[in-house]
């Protein structure tokens, strides 16, 4: 892997992050907050590429529980958007309030 | 420049281009399938690099199952909300961006070896009883998901 190849792969990795968090920071729904970190993990999946070249197989393993983990955060997310549904009958981000608050 | 690095280039500007669609698009059912594309991209760089079994465990996991019920849910909820951020906030993205890619490019960093990845140096039976656990935890989420949507359905019909 030449050194060129690690620069697309880091800077590609990076812009997508960005886009990740300006999504999450300027989104109004949870939808698009579900989408937004999807993208950042879809990021930190690319930014492991590297890691193959040095420790392959211990990449994989890093992977493997990077790619496990992120689902079932992802997973527990669309539960709460589902659960925030059903009760507030909105999915805007603004609904979410502070502890229980009523 | 080589075919390799071309067809690099190509699948990096996909990713990042389909990632500003999500950005830019309004409606979230458009938002999550550029977003499925732009997970794609990524696998699809994996498996230029000829590491299969990752290529496999994005496309399927991340596209095939969270990304399809992102897909459908923003389906459901598919409405355009307004953005509550100024654009400025571009700005400090931008010159972020353009620090690491001249830092990147300026820092000459020293070429990694060709990957070298066997999967038969892989298959062990702590690997496999990791993986049968956190498959098992998949299942066990996706079913409380699904019980959750019968609940529902059941609620919805009495």
């Amino acid at each position: 892997m030449q050194a060129i190849d690690l620069s697309i792969i880091y800077v590609t990795s990076f812009a997508i992050l960005l886009v990740g968090y300006f999504i999450a920071i300027s989104c109004k729904d949870l939808i698009r907050l579900l989408i937004s970190l999807e993208l950042m993990f879809g990021a930190v999946f690319m930014s492991l590429l590297p890691l193959f070249s040095a420790i392959s197989n211990a990449a994989f393993g890093i992977a493997i529980i990077t790619i496990f983990t992120s689902s079932g955060e992802l997973l527990v997310l669309i539960y709460a958007i589902v659960t925030l549904d059903r009760q507030k009958k909105s999915i805007y981000t603004s609904s979410v309030t502070i502890g229980g608050d009523k | 420049m080589s075919i390799e690095m071309l067809l690099l280039s190509a699948l990096a500007c996909t990713a990042v281009l389909s990632s500003l669609a999500v950005l830019l698009t309004r409606d979230n059912f458009y938002a999550s399938m550029f977003m499925s594309l732009t997970l794609v991209m990524v696998a699809v760089i994996y498996a230029l690099f000829d590491i299969q079994p990752v290529f496999v465990l994005i496309v399927f996991i991340f596209v095939g199952a969270l990304g399809m019920v992102t897909v459908a849910l923003a389906a459901t909820y598919r409405f355009a909300p307004g953005r509550k951020i100024s654009w400025l906030w571009a700005l400090p993205v931008v010159i972020t961006a353009f620090v690491l890619a001249v830092y990147v490019y300026a820092a000459q960093l020293a070429p990694l070896e060709k990957i070298q990845f066997a999967l038969q140096g892989f298959i062990t039976p702590e690997y496999l009883l990791l993986i049968i656990f956190l498959a098992s935890l998949m299942v066990l989420l996706l079913l409380s998901v699904l019980k959750m949507g019968i609940k529902e359905g059941e609620g919805g019909r009495s």
